[in-house]
């Protein structure tokens, strides 16, 4: 803990209104600052500037990818188990790929119910959902457009994530024709 | 492994009661039994995998075991395989850290090669693998990625996967409903024992010795008999799954209602599982005098069809019956409750309707597992009634002028026989589905399925059983039949309960029966031998 001493005030201060103008000058420096040297205000005139996000922000979901393309998920039902808004739709069916029994068929989940817990992204056991994608205004006409479907939750580049290893392992990423060679294996 | 073993005794309500010590504590038991259920029935939960009251105990998951004081000391023994004698003494868990460690050890050893597949896996949440790890296993994982869980089974279905590991048998076709992942099957040979032993037909069988066991068909041959989804429920991992049920619901999501199956007079108890205001499964519901744990897989999969096809509600303003006899057909799918809504009917037009009820569908014998082989749900119950056979309506067709078919098919079961009806010029058809007499009726009324009404049925042993609604009715408008009939005859019930107080005075064997007394097995009903 840390005590503060105040200090008495002074006459000069306690005069008041030399106080007074030193804070109206405040005042105008900054109003100066605003019209002369706008680059230095600490502020961002949204929405032409846009605030710079870290990946650790909890943003619109994605659906990491598998190598050949197809998403990672498994329709395992763990994130919306842990949703505590109930705002994601699963459901499951039948892998052509022999090595992969269960695919998803439908993935919704819907941002306007979504709270942006994370518990979703914590909860998958495939590090298939994550919610860095830095996304966070959602602007649509109608309810319907704002409920996110598997096609919309898979379309990232992977250009968009240059530091993050498993991003870059689907199609269009650096190490994706490694991961492929890897992912291609023989089958018996 | 022997082709031999010997069904266990459960305890019944008879049994004698002995003295048995546990963990130092004197408890009173049942005396003629094995040890695991004598435990159970005093509370104490025993973890097994390989063990099932149904069927014959074969001892080979050694998941139960326990402690007992014998004359060389204390030694551990299966519970399942050990019958209770008077005095004996018994250490579980709660005092024996020996006991502990040896499910614990046997619980890794299940574990070894068990892929973690949960997520994926149809049985997660009903799981006795998952269940025993949470009650005596939650062991660290001893296994390195480069070397553990391996697949030892059957060669023809090995692979190496993506990480290097190998894999095998993840979905292989061992039948026209059943897929088995051999990776998930523990070798606890419930499958094979419920095929040798209770559905008599030994289709499936254990292969190869040790680690490299697995459970296979005859070459060429595949799994495929009236019961073979029975194995999916008896098997206590993901191994056999239903394919109609595979990757459709996670379990944890369905809720239960507890229903008897009405397409056959025994009356199987089930479990509808459904969801999002449809089933998704149909489960045995364990009786041990009517099912025990068996469904068969009509019964099972009739479910699918409860939806399709189904008549609209109708607005009825009034009622008014035309001149002349009056036949009123109780079909085999109809409850007590729209029993006495006909008869309740039957009175208040009077001595110008008779009652019938039956099918005209072949009746076949028993088969001794979960089938009485007659297709008539409510016979039993129609003969408590006083109803006539519907043969007895073909014969007089002539006589009558009106004809009333409640859930009662004639034309669709068979056409050549219910020919004479078609001569009755006013045919109305209470039925669930738009079937072939609601096609040839006068009138159609849509009504609710016996999957979404309250009622009760009296079985082929005699037995009254409840019904209970599942809320799946695809329209909220439907009513049941009983409420139909009985507004038909100007008093119509408010409730099930309403309509059973009717049936008790209708039928003198229910006297004092009420839905709160008849339990969720089933009441045996005093005389009146059906």
């Amino acid at each position: 803990m840390r005590v503060i001493k105040q200090t008495p005030m002074n006459w000069i201060e306690r005069l008041y209104i030399f106080e007074c103008l030193r804070g109206l000058f405040t005042t105008l420096k900054h109003a100066a600052r605003g019209l002369f040297r706008y680059e230095t205000l600490p502020t961002i005139s949204y929405p032409e500037g846009q605030p710079e996000i870290r990946s650790t922000y909890r943003a619109k979901h994605r659906l990491m990818l598998r190598p050949d393309g197809t998403p990672r998920c498994v329709a395992c039902g763990m994130c919306a188990a842990a949703c505590p808004a109930h705002c994601i739709f699963i459901e499951a069916t039948q892998s052509d790929d022999p090595r992969i029994e269960k695919r998803v068929m439908r993935f919704d989940i819907d941002h306007l119910t979504c709270v942006f817990c994370g518990l979703c992204a914590e909860a998958c056991p495939v590090d298939a959902l994550r919610m860095d994608t830095k996304k966070i205004v959602f602007e649509h006409r109608t309810r319907d457009e704002f409920v996110a479907h598997l096609n919309d939750l898979i379309d990232w580049d992977p250009k968009d994530y240059p530091e993050d290893a498993q991003s870059q392992m689907a199609p269009g990423g650096t190490k994706n024709a490694e991961a492929l060679k890897v992912w291609g294996m023989e089958v018996k | 492994m022997s082709n031999f073993y010997n069904m266990p005794k459960l305890p019944t309500e008879s049994s004698p009661k002995v003295e048995i010590f546990v963990d130092d504590k004197a408890v009173m038991v049942p005396g003629d039994t094995n040890l695991l259920e004598a435990l159970k029935a005093v509370g104490i939960e025993t973890p097994h995998v390989c063990y099932h009251p149904y069927l014959p105990v074969s001892g080979n998951c050694r998941q139960c075991l326990v402690e007992q004081e014998g004359p060389r000391g204390r030694m551990l023994v299966i519970s399942c395989y050990t019958p209770v004698t008077p005095g004996m003494k018994i250490y579980t868990p709660a005092s024996s850290a020996r006991v502990k460690n040896a499910r614990k050890a046997t619980q890794e050893f299940m574990l070894v090669n068990h892929p973690l597949d949960c997520p994926i896996c149809d049985k997660a949440g009903e799981c006795t693998l998952q269940e025993n790890y949470m009650e005596c296993g939650q062991n660290e994982s001893r296994l390195r990625p480069e070397y553990g869980k391996n697949y030892h089974g059957n060669p023809a279905h090995q692979f190496v996967d993506a990480k290097g590991q190998v894999r095998g048998g993840k979905h292989v076709d061992i039948g026209p409903r059943i897929l088995l992942d051999e990776e998930r099957c523990v070798q606890c040979d419930r499958c094979v024992r419920f095929m040798r032993s209770i559905a008599g037909s030994e289709q499936l069988q254990l292969a190869g010795r040790a680690d490299h066991t697995y459970i296979t068909t005859f070459p060429g041959e595949k799994l495929d008999h009236e019961y073979d989804l029975c194995v999916t429920d008896v098997c206590p991992t993901g191994a056999m799954t239903a394919k109609y049920f595979r990757f459709q619901k996670r379990v944890w999501l369905l809720s239960h209602t507890p229903t008897v199956s009405m397409d056959d007079s025994l009356g199987a108890n089930i479990w509808l599982d459904h969801a999002d205001g449809r089933i998704y499964r149909v489960m045995p519901r364990c009786n041990p005098e009517v099912n025990r744990s068996w469904l068969s897989n009509t019964s099972r999969l009739a479910f699918q069809e409860f939806d399709k096809n189904r008549l609209p509600s109708m607005d009825i303003e009034s009622y008014t019956f035309s001149e002349g006899k009056v036949a009123l057909v109780a079909g085999g799918s109809c409850t007590m409750e729209d029993l006495a809504a006909m008869k309740l009917l039957k009175e208040t037009l009077g001595d110008r309707a008779e009652l019938f009820g039956g099918t005209l569908l072949k009746v076949n014998a028993p088969d001794g597992i979960a089938k009485s082989g007659d297709p008539c749900a409510n016979r039993a119950g129609m003969k408590l009634m006083g109803f006539a056979d519907v043969a007895d309506l073909v014969k007089r067709a002539s006589e009558f002028k009106t004809l009333v078919t409640v859930n009662a098919d004639l034309f669709g079961e068979d056409p050549a026989t219910a020919k004479p009806l078609e001569q009755i010029n006013s045919i109305i058809a209470l039925s669930a589905f738009d079937n072939a007499t609601a096609k040839k009726a006068t009138i159609a009324l849509g009504v609710k399925h016996w999957s979404e009404v309250q009622g009760t049925m009296v079985n082929s042993l005699n037995m009254v059983q409840k019904l209970n609604a599942c809320p799946v009715c695809p329209d909220g408008k439907l009513w049941a039949a009983y409420e139909i009939l009985s507004d038909m005859a100007g008093k119509k019930f408010a409730s099930a309960a309403d309509a059973f107080k009717k049936a008790t005075e209708y039928v003198p064997a229910f006297a004092g029966l009420s839905y709160d007394t008849i339990k969720s097995t089933g009441k045996l009903l005093e005389g009146g031998n059906a």
